[in-house]
């Protein structure tokens, strides 16, 4: 064994140690902060594979940022001081994405898993001999054979290739309009409203409650409104 | 080879040598106990230094506020930091009964881990760098990103109120200022064509045919919002929103006492005096300079940094937290992305490089001409957004005094009913 395979058995324990902490512990924040160190384990294997690029962008954005609005999420929900009810769809969900981690499995690459760390499917990009048909495979390479350097300059080539026409410009022309959509929708929800609108607001929710005490009336479980003033039937509508 | 130019080299050659020879049976143990050897100086460099800034700290904001600071302790007080070291470690130290044990516990060291990890790809004089990280920059702003979560973990360990609010403003300011922080940085990689701070030190020499003007005169405006939001990042006044006592007492590290808040304390100034040194690097030439050794003149320009953190610190008073929210998201965001915008046409329009000339057309200009135009639309940008938010502030004040203007005439007319 090489010190590479060592340290990748090791930083792999590790991640998987702290996923499984993560999704077994009662308590909310820890878990948070288990998942944090998963994150850097999964730094750690960047490193590994010579991708720095890689490895201080996933510290950068899921532990500076993803992270971070996890655990103010967190914080925010109720039950965060002491025992959380457990998750009665538990194993729903683990076998959800057991079965769609093996089908993505399946669909991308041969189930051939191996240690050879400058074949895996990212890296493997930038690796100097191997063809494009390899880039989504796992292949075995015997022990004792050289692994292939990653090339100083694979973070031109990732660059270039992310305005290549032939390569990945289409997904991340499409992924910067989706981050443009989705910032224009937060402006859009979070702005400071004019007192127009405000009153335009108010109006049409008084309305939306009147419909909803008028159906509710029809319906028979309130009693006629014609006795009840305008007030109770909107204090009403509220339960 | 000059002896006195390459001293750190000379000596860092030397002591690897004699590790080699002793691990001479195995080159991997001797790479380990090398690398392991050099982050032990590293961090022995960040620790001393975080002793004597205290004590100048105190020295020159005394001296700003026309007070003497520590005289007491040795000549001129110059034990101080040992007597303040000497005090944290025989302090008591105290975990509150409610704390979550293991985050409270672990947060102090998170904080300082991340805060000596900066200094492993800080290049020192030429061939002197801990490891020279071809993404280096972004290295950088990553680990910073990462103390974030200790301040969380200390905020939620401790169990306390103030220290929870004390942590999510903190995380809102830092989580705020790494945006522009970020964009700023962008137009030195550019014209640097390296994220990698060797590679940007190296652009800003003579050497290779560069023309050896430090980025500061490429992008002012890039160095001015890189400077303000470092500062705010290491939570310097006058962003030390969280010395407000009566406010919310201390902040995140409010129940820490002893060595652990020593340990708060020491990632703070090492912290800032990355920021002065990554601020040196990227806009001053690093330690690029003519006759001084190269170590000093890196030296000279963090220094030279710092005491216009201090400088700050000593005259600035502290802002409020919306102001603080509004600098950063109404005018130094906007500033700067225009100023990427603007940079980048003017980058693509007046090239230097001929081969890019041919490949992509544009203006073939020296690149003394380059700075100039580059310098130009800076100021530009920043006398045009200063401007235009001088503008845009006194409407507001004359919007909200008509307002006070109107309550306080129907104040009389009410009180003369």
């Amino acid at each position: 064994m090489t010190i590479q395979q060592v340290l990748f058995i090791v930083i792999a324990l590790a991640v998987l140690g702290a996923a499984i902490f993560v999704v077994t512990t009662r308590n909310l924040f820890r878990a948070a902060l288990m998942m944090i160190a998963a994150f850097f384990g999964i730094a750690g294997l960047f490193v590994l594979l010579d991708a720095g690029l890689f490895a201080v962008a996933q510290v950068l954005i899921y532990i500076g940022a993803i992270s971070i609005l996890v655990i103010f999420a967190v914080m925010l929900t109720r039950g965060m001081q002491g025992m959380v009810p457990r998750n009665s769809q538990a194993t729903a969900a683990a076998v959800t994405v057991a079965v769609v981690f093996a089908v993505l499995l399946l669909l991308f690459g041969p189930l051939r898993l191996t240690l050879d760390l400058a074949r895996w499917p990212v890296i493997s990009l930038f690796a100097a001999n191997v063809s494009p048909r390899d880039v989504g495979g796992i292949e075995w390479t015997p022990p004792g054979q050289a692994i292939p350097a990653v090339p100083d300059t694979y973070i031109a080539d990732f660059g270039r290739s992310l305005v290549d026409l032939n390569q990945y410009l289409l997904p991340f022309l499409l992924i910067a309009f989706l981050v443009d959509v989705v910032l224009a929708g937060a402006i859009f929800i979070a702005r400071q409203r004019r007192p127009a609108e405000i009153v335009e607001d108010r109006q049409r929710q008084a309305e939306e409650e009147t419909e909803e005490a008028e159906a509710m009336r029809r319906a028979g479980v309130l009693p006629g409104a014609a006795s009840l003033p305008e007030g109770a039937v909107a204090s009403a509508s509220d339960h | 080879m000059n002896v006195i130019n390459d001293l750190l080299k000379i000596i860092g050659d030397f002591i690897a040598g004699i590790i080699n020879s002793i691990f001479s049976f195995s080159p991997f143990l001797a790479d380990v106990v090398t690398m392991g050897l050099a982050a032990v100086i590293l961090c022995t460099f960040a620790a001393l230094s975080f002793m004597g800034l205290t004590y100048v700290e105190r020295k020159v904001v005394a001296r700003i506020q026309d007070r003497v600071g520590p005289n007491q302790a040795g000549p001129l007080g110059l034990l101080q930091p040992l007597a303040d070291g000497i005090k944290m470690f025989t302090k008591e130290d105290t975990t509150p009964a409610a704390a979550d044990r293991w985050v409270y516990n672990l947060a102090p060291l998170v904080i300082a881990v991340f805060a000596l990890t900066t200094y492993a790809v800080l290049p020192f004089a030429p061939g002197v760098v801990g490891t020279n990280l071809n993404v280096g920059v972004f290295y950088i702003i990553a680990i910073g990103s990462g103390s974030i979560v200790a301040i969380i973990m200390a905020g939620w360990g401790s169990n306390n109120k103030y220290a929870l609010l004390g942590a999510f403003r903190t995380v809102a300011q830092l989580v705020g200022y790494e945006v522009p922080m970020l964009l700023n940085v962008l137009p030195v990689v550019m014209i640097a064509g390296s994220m990698g701070l060797t590679d940007i030190i190296t652009q800003q020499t003579t050497l290779n045919g560069n023309p050896g003007i430090p980025f500061i005169v490429f992008f002012p405006l890039s160095a001015l919002v890189f400077l303000i939001s470092g500062i705010a990042e290491t939570a310097r006044s006058p962003f030390d929103l969280l010395e407000a006592e009566s406010e919310i007492v201390a902040g995140f590290h409010v129940e820490y006492s002893g060595m652990k808040f020593a340990l708060f304390f020491l990632g703070e100034y090492v912290n800032a005096l990355a920021v002065a040194f990554v601020f040196s690097t990227l806009f001053l030439g690093g330690y690029a300079g003519p006759v001084l050794p190269p170590y000093i003149w890196l030296l000279l320009k963090a220094a030279a940094v710092f005491f216009v953190f201090m400088w700050l610190r000593g005259t600035l008073p502290r802002i409020r937290v919306d102001q603080m929210h509004n600098m950063n998201w109404k005018f130094l965001v906007p500033v700067s992305i225009v100023h990427l915008v603007v940079v980048m046409a003017l980058m693509k329009l007046f090239v230097t490089n001929p081969a890019q000339v041919q490949a992509n057309g544009g203006i073939l200009v020296t690149p003394g001409v380059q700075a100039a135009i580059l310098f130009t639309a800076s100021i530009a940008i920043l006398i045009g957004s200063l401007v235009i938010a001088a503008r845009r502030a006194r409407i507001m004040r004359l919007q909200e005094e008509a307002v006070l203007e109107q309550r306080r005439a129907e104040n009389i007319a009410a009180v003369s009913v």
